[in-house]
């Protein structure tokens, strides 16, 4: 086991899904200040910086050149990474792994998206082959109708269920005061009567195109205790890759996949002794892009036996005052600046632990909590975080 | 429908698709970066700005000192004058070029009052007449023509002293 | 700061495609050439697994073994699993423009291979759309190599 690693410094952007007033630098930079604030730290103080972004999104190439001056990385080791929808907590992880080996004492992590700059359906269909991609590759929207599809054939949910989740979401969501979608949804009915997206999805049913950054400092052991009294430690964390499944990158119809979540969850909670989640983890910030994959999620998991996802939330279990909330925060579905979006998963954990979460603080203690991320072809992160260890 | 082409390599009969990313992408050049531009368009004037800590002037102008991490407020002229720091002549088109047509000369250029290089091109001069060192002068476009972008400087010419 | 103008913000617009050129490699080459010349699907039977690797691949997609070339013919018919449609208009960055696509896309369960392939249907009444409905490829006349929108319109429904 290599030295305890802490998160001694958060911050974010206030997510929008325009911001014309700066550029994708300055946005970064927007997140790092707070961040460095947070943890009463200087750049000076850092040994090194990971960025993550999602090339061609923003129609810049090698961001982390560009964003050296912004991120704080001049004349300090700096590192780049870019594994889709996971980055923003691929960048935490490898950070993770440099100071747990004694590589570096202090690192920060920065994400960031600028959707106002491009066209992320476009880039994201554009990194399927030319060849084959026309026809199959539309974007993530087309993937996760595909899985709503197949989540009401095997489990018998409901779009109702769905519109409970956009519901939960946005309830959180105009609790916190740095989400991007505040829609004040009174009742199931509004989701139900959104604008078609694709079939099945309803506008309301799919995360939104944000603008906004993500900054996160970690310290070794010896560090945190002279830098912060509220330490969240990184228990451990987790990455798995799948193969893109025959017809789908988020619902198998052959029956023989095995989901990275599934197996990412088994691997982690075996390595740290859980048994049972709902009971020894609090809470978890999740990656769900649509209502319909927070359900399968919450199976994935562990949370409850595959196909009963829609159980938990018909019984509020994952409400802000449920017996196990899921993304109080207002999650991706009310907030999705993408090379960013796990980053925020974990510095809301973060808040959670802290206490320090506002209007949208949990009702029950949190301890214990996970964040996840998920992107690509069915890849999985998830980082174990904990108020002691 | 779109009709593709699709070309296949004659040597060992594998499918090669000539193809292309045609995404548009919108640049904003944020608080001071838009500063830069309106005054290039509005005033034919270059301005840097300044790092009080660091003694530092930043052409273009960023909001961020590289040096000590301190946040930057304090526009300053710069001249539209400098010396050539080094220059690329680019004889081989590409599809990105800034301008029509070949040779692209690309200079990076410290101007009067700055401590950084500025890059663009230059031109009103023979590739070979280029020497490292050499005064140039920024070239404006027409009122007209200029829009707020970096291309409202047409090209850095030799200064004739 | 309430009497002084707003402050305009500049932003760059950058249009020029960015042109590249992407190599099909020697399984995916195969499939389109069959597609092209004989208005066929063809793939590989991995030699390990004995799963039909899809889209053809030098490695296997299940075991991650060389899938060998054990070269299979793959029916043109199946049953369409589900259905998504969609009418707002999506960017092809291929194509850089935003283009609305009538037709709904089907998973279709081509038949006895377990291949999953997610295609064009050439019905668009909604209406007449449901899974289970059996279908079949429609070939152009003059295929180009490159599978799918190239060499196939549509997959229409078909009476059995």
């Amino acid at each position: 086991m290599g030295n305890r690693v802490a998160i001694v410094g958060i911050g974010q952007t206030y997510h929008k899904s325009h911001r014309p007033d700066v550029s994708q630098m300055e946005l970064v930079n927007e997140a790092v200040r707070p961040a460095l604030a947070d943890a009463q730290m200087n750049m000076k103080d850092i040994d090194a910086v990971f960025v993550g972004n999602m090339e061609t999104f923003e129609g810049i190439y090698l961001p982390d050149h560009s964003m050296v001056d912004f991120s704080g990385a001049y004349m300090k080791p700096g590192f780049k990474i870019a594994s889709g929808g996971t980055t923003g907590c691929s960048i935490l992880e490898e950070a993770f792994h440099c100071v747990t080996a004694g590589i570096f004492d202090k690192v920060l992590v920065a994400a960031f998206e600028k959707q106002d700059s491009g066209d992320s359906t476009g880039a994201i269909t554009a990194a399927t082959t030319p060849a084959w991609g026309k026809g199959q590759a539309r974007g993530a929207i087309h993937e996760f109708a595909k899985q709503a599809l197949s989540y009401i054939k095997h489990s018998g949910a409901t779009e109702a269920h769905a519109a409970m989740v956009r519901l939960k979401a946005d309830k959180g969501a105009c609790r916190n005061p740095y989400s991007h979608l505040k829609l004040g949804l009174k009742s199931i009915d509004d989701i139900l009567s959104s604008e078609p997206l694709e079939y099945p999805l309803r506008l309301f049913d799919f995360c939104p195109q944000s603008c906004g950054a993500c900054a996160i400092i970690i310290a070794n052991e010896e560090e945190t205790k002279k830098i912060t009294n509220k330490p969240v430690w990184i228990a451990d964390t987790i990455c798995v890759h799948q193969e893109i499944f025959r017809a789908g990158a988020f619902c198998d119809f052959t029956g023989k996949e095995r989901y990275s979540q599934e197996i990412a969850a088994e691997r982690l909670y075996k390595r740290n002794g859980i048994t049972n989640p709902r009971k020894e983890i609090d809470m978890a910030e999740v990656y769900e892009p649509s209502d319909w994959e927070e359900m399968l999620i919450y199976e994935l998991f562990g949370l409850c036996p595959r196909n009963e996802g829609w159980k938990l939330v018909e019984k509020g279990i994952t409400e802000i005052e449920g017996e196990w909330p899921v993304n109080p925060s207002g999650g991706v579905l009310s907030t999705n600046p993408i090379g960013a979006t796990p980053t925020v998963r974990i510095a809301e954990c973060v808040l959670q632990i802290r206490g320090e979460a506002g209007e949208h603080q949990v009702t029950k203690d949190v301890n214990t909590a996970f964040a996840t991320a998920l992107g690509g072809p069915n890849w999985t992160s998830m980082i174990l975080l904990k108020k002691s260890v | 429908m779109t009709e593709r082409t699709v070309e296949i390599l004659e040597d060992s009969d594998r499918f090669v698709f000539p193809w292309q990313l045609a995404i548009p992408n919108t640049y904003p050049a944020g608080v001071v970066g838009s500063k830069f531009l309106i005054e290039l368009r509005d005033n034919k004037k270059i301005k840097g700005i300044k790092c009080p800590e660091c003694n530092q002037v930043y052409v273009p102008p960023r909001s961020t000192c590289k040096y000590c991490f301190g946040e930057l407020s304090e526009l300053v002229d710069v001249s539209d004058k400098g010396t050539l720091v080094t220059y690329a002549v680019s004889y081989e088109p590409t599809p990105v070029q800034p301008v029509e047509g070949t040779p692209v000369i690309y200079g990076i250029v410290k101007l009067d009052g700055a401590d950084t290089g500025f890059v663009h091109m230059l031109g009103e001069v023979d590739p070979k007449q280029l020497e490292i060192g050499m005064r140039v002068k920024a070239v404006f476009k027409t009122k007209k023509k200029r829009v707020a972008s970096i291309l409202d400087i047409k090209y850095f010419k030799p200064l004739k002293i | 700061m309430a009497n002084e103008p707003a402050q305009e913000y500049i932003q760059v617009t950058y249009k020029k495609p960015r042109p590249y050129r992407w190599a099909a490699g020697e399984y995916l080459s195969r499939l389109y050439r069959e597609c092209r010349d004989n208005k066929r699907l063809m793939t590989v039977k991995c030699q390990h697994c004995n799963e039909h690797v899809w889209p053809p691949s030098k490695v296997c997609g299940r075991c991650k073994k060389p899938s060998g070339d054990n070269w299979v013919v793959v029916s043109d018919k199946g049953s369409v699993v589900q259905f998504t449609y969609t009418n707002f208009p999506m960017f092809d960055p291929h194509v850089g423009k935003y283009m609305t696509e009538e037709h709904p896309f089907a998973t279709i369960d081509l038949d006895d291979c377990e291949i999953y392939w997610v295609a064009k249907l050439e019905e668009k009444d909604k209406d007449k759309l449901k899974p289970g409905m059996r279908v079949q490829a429609v070939w152009r006349e003059e295929g180009r190599g490159g599978g799918l929108d190239h060499d196939i319109l549509y997959f229409r429904t078909i009476e059995e």
